[in-house]
């Protein structure tokens, strides 16, 4: 055996793509995905293996890609967060009719929680909708089990396969010895058939039949995998509660159960819950009194059970409707069912006293900020400068964070900032008010989702003005390449894709490129923007804000350091605290006065700039 | 097999930045070495920016779930005094705690609008009594010579909680995590943090 390593979760999933023969993969990253895509190349830069591995401008365009590969005979897989599916959903709701010939694997991460998305959606729902089965793993080691038995399913059926880890397998570690790699030597073929690759209506009739045949055979399948479908049910033996659980809850259960040495509690396990393994849920359903569902993070099991008479859940009231199952939420669901079915109760109480205390404490919230330097904030103190009455759109990303800034205004979804900012035109322009509007997207979700709609805009005679917040890398999920920069997912070189181009080609006469570390030429920019807004000839004006992001490119963002302090000038105004909202400026209590936290102060000197009483100054010497 | 009722849970807290994930990295290959199963659960993403960071932690001889329950933590790890308290109800009554002596002022006390709170390790030590230690990681990890290593003084601290781990396991396990060269300065932050409690 070789030695075991203590793998991510997201990197026990690339193992499992490596070992799967995967030659194909696309993505789109978004917490909780994003380290699939980097792991699985570094695995196969140090196998030497022949793999493509491309970052897909979005995640349709990433599930379009890998799904042609599939029809030409090669294992793909595709990976994205869970609601970038929404965006991929076109095309998963076709290719689960149409089918594959090589192995086709989805990869879409959950986030209960939610820890860094818009929703809380359970991707069990969108296989449902697809009609594809979906396999959903408790923890790494399962994750990337799942995934080679998923690919070889999905070959064997010739059907998509989604997988469905959970952020707590995601973002899991566990100590995992790596397996043999599958090498497949499939080579690229595409047999001509209309009546499957471009069916029409009559044809898709036809396909959706056979998808329910396969659909029916895979449950049937499902019923006998007893390696992701188990429980422990003792012969003859009959209990007043059973638990039905999938995924991380089935895995904090187990816990649970071992912990409080509960052997009149039998559980079955379910990770592939649809289609349904139907046998298996009634051989543990018929032993049961009562069934308690606990499954994250919709009512999926808990619909699909067929004895509707015993089912605790969500639908019942027992389990909570939103937010994450932690184990001590789950406890509390335990602990009162088990008190309603007059139950032993658990040995372990619950601690209150320390409970209260944490709750009177009345402790100061971390909400995340921009880091100190980062030129996104630049932006948004000029923005708000430049118009303060303005309506901010804006997007998914670290420029969120605008919103401590009173920069942001609205976040939707990816490339809203551009959509609803000519959504919000039309509106106040039909009552013949004037509205300002500032959009404010960056480079890589401007790519990802910004140009139909700024297509929309421009052929709508929307006015407004969009920032294009561009610091050349995709920062939030981690630092991927954007399409700007001529870099793919490999390192290897790319065609860079230049934004002003690609906004002057929608349509748009007003593109200005500017630095954002300039505050004043972002002003000015910005006023010469609006202007152009409310010209008779006018339209839409694209500011393209460039500036490296502090934390990729530290030396280009910061090219000269310079250091700052407060002088006595400084009159405790807080408009730098406010306005500017840089981490790297505080209230110091002992001197009365505002002071720079040098530890964390990224030496950019915008400051200087900001403070109205000229009392943030360079200094030469500390 | 043993029951998983032996299962140690460490629940790591502080600020994005700190080195909270490198330390748990490092009580992870200390663990995985030691044979024993090890879980944990990280937080990445938006909570990185200058959020509040934890980390599970959990080893025995079998683990399911890398979900520390509230109340149940054996060692609390904490970076930062306010990330401390944050979390004085997740340990259980004999846990133990450790923290590092910094106070980094989330925006609301900045802006001057929150208090930080006052005698954070007095709170402490009123519900956990001599199970409380503090280390000033920074100033140590500066003597020692890169403010940097504080994460690593704090490991070795920590290490003082573990006499069933070697010395030489632990220094193993930061020199396979860090480039060659941080090698010396982070194994005499590790013996300076021991020494520290």
């Amino acid at each position: 055996m070789e030695r075991e390593e203590i793998v991510l979760g997201n990197g026990a999933i690339a193992m499992g793509l490596v070992e799967s023969g995967c030659r194909i993969l696309t993505s789109y990253p978004g917490t909780p995905s994003s380290e699939i895509l980097p792991e699985v190349v570094r695995r196969v830069k140090a196998e030497g293996l022949n793999t493509y591995i491309e970052w897909s401008t979005n995640e349709k365009v990433a599930l379009d890609n890998a799904f042609a590969a599939a029809v030409a005979g090669k294992r793909s897989a595709c990976c994205m967060k869970q609601v970038g599916l929404n965006v991929a959903a076109d095309s998963l709701m076709s290719a689960a009719y149409i089918g594959n010939i090589g192995g086709l694997l989805i990869i879409s991460c959950d986030d209960p929680g939610p820890h860094s998305s818009q929703t809380e959606q359970d991707t069990r729902f969108m296989a449902r909708l697809a009609k594809v089965p979906v396999l959903d793993p408790a923890d790494p080691q399962e994750a990337r089990e799942m995934v080679k038995f998923g690919m070889d399913l999905s070959e064997e059926f010739q059907i998509p396969v989604v997988l469905r880890p959970a952020i707590r397998v995601c973002h899991a570690r566990q100590n995992i010895s790596p397996g043999p790699i599958k090498i497949s030597e499939q080579k690229a073929s595409f047999e001509k058939n209309p009546s499957r690759w471009a069916a029409t209506p009559k044809f898709r009739l036809k396909l959706h039949g056979e998808l329910n045949l396969k659909l029916k055979q895979i449950g049937e399948r499902f019923s006998s995998a007893r390696q992701f479908n188990f429980h422990n049910l003792e012969q003859g033996s009959h209990y007043t509660l059973g638990i039905v659980a999938g995924g991380v809850p089935s895995a904090v259960i187990r816990d649970i159960l071992a912990e409080e040495g509960r052997d009149d509690i039998p559980l079955l396990k379910i990770g592939t819950p649809f289609p349904f393994p139907d046998a298996l849920a009634d051989e543990f359903a018929s032993a049961c009194d009562k069934l308690l569902v606990i499954e994250e993070t919709d009512a999926l099991i808990e619909y699909l059970l067929r004895d509707r008479n015993k089912v605790m859940g969500r639908l019942t009231g027992h389990v909570p409707e939103q937010g994450e199952l932690v184990p001590e939420v789950i406890y509390g669901i335990m602990r009162r069912v088990l008190k309603d079915l007059g139950l032993k109760p658990f040995l372990k109480k619950e601690d209150r006293d320390v409970k209260e205390l944490v709750n009177g404490l009345g402790l100061p919230v971390r909400r995340p900020s921009l880091c100190p330097g980062c030129p996104h904030r630049a932006s948004f103190y000029a923005i708000r400068k430049a118009s303060p009455k303005a309506i901010f759109t804006s997007d998914i990303g670290c420029y969120t964070l605008g919103l401590n800034l009173g920069g942001v205004d609205t976040c939707l979804d990816m490339g809203a900032a551009i959509t609803m900012a000519s959504g919000f035109y039309h509106a106040f322009s039909q009552d013949e008010k004037k509205q300002p509007i500032v959009a404010t997207i960056g480079d890589s979700t401007f790519f990802h989702s910004g140009t139909a709609g700024l297509l929309n805009a421009v052929y709508n005679n929307a006015r407004f003005v969009l920032v294009i917040l561009d610091n050349e890398i995709t920062a939030m999920t981690g630092m991927q390449p954007t399409p700007g920069i001529g870099i793919r997912a490999d390192g290897t070189e790319a065609r860079p894709i230049s934004l002003e181009r690609v906004t002057k080609g929608c349509g748009v006469d007003f593109v200005e490129v500017v630095d954002p570390y300039d505050l004043k030429g972002m002003n000015d920019t910005l006023k010469k923007a609006f202007a152009y807004t409310e010209a008779e000839d006018g339209g839409i004006a694209v500011i393209i804000a460039r500036h490296p992001c502090v934390i990729n490119n530290r030396e280009n963002a910061i090219p000269e350091r310079i250091r700052v302090r407060v002088t006595d000038d400084c009159t405790s105004c807080s408009f730098c605290l406010e306005r500017f909202e840089c981490p790297a400026l505080y209230y110091d209590d002992d001197l009365g006065r505002v002071n720079v936290n040098r530890a964390i102060c990224a030496d950019c000197g915008l400051c200087i700039q900001v403070c109205p009483q000229n009392a943030i100054v360079e200094v030469k010497e500390l | 097999m043993k029951e998983n009722k032996q299962i140690t849970n460490i629940f790591l807290s502080g600020v994005g930045g700190q080195g909270a994930i490198l330390a748990s990295n490092i009580l992870a290959e200390v663990f995985i070495g030691a044979g024993y199963d090890v879980k944990k659960a990280e937080v990445h993403g938006m909570a990185q920016r200058g959020g509040d960071v934890t980390t599970h932690f959990r080893y025995g001889e079998r683990v399911y779930s890398p979900l520390i329950k509230q109340g149940s933590v054996d060692f609390l790890l904490a970076f930062e005094l306010l990330e401390a308290i944050r979390y004085i109800n997740w340990v259980k009554p004999d846990g133990k705690i450790l923290i590092n002596n910094q106070k980094i002022f989330p925006p609301a006390v900045n802006l001057g609008t929150a208090q930080y709170p006052d005698d954070i390790v007095g709170t402490f030590k009123s519900y956990f009594k001599d199970n409380v230690y503090v280390v000033d990681g920074g100033e140590i990890a500066k003597k020692v010579g890169n403010i940097q290593a504080a994460n690593v003084v704090l490991v070795g601290a920590f290490s003082n909680f573990l006499p069933e781990i070697s010395d030489e396991q632990f220094v193993k396990a930061i020199k396979s995590l860090l480039a060659p060269k941080l090698h010396d300065l982070n194994e005499k932050a590790f013996y300076e943090g021991k020494k520290a409690i």
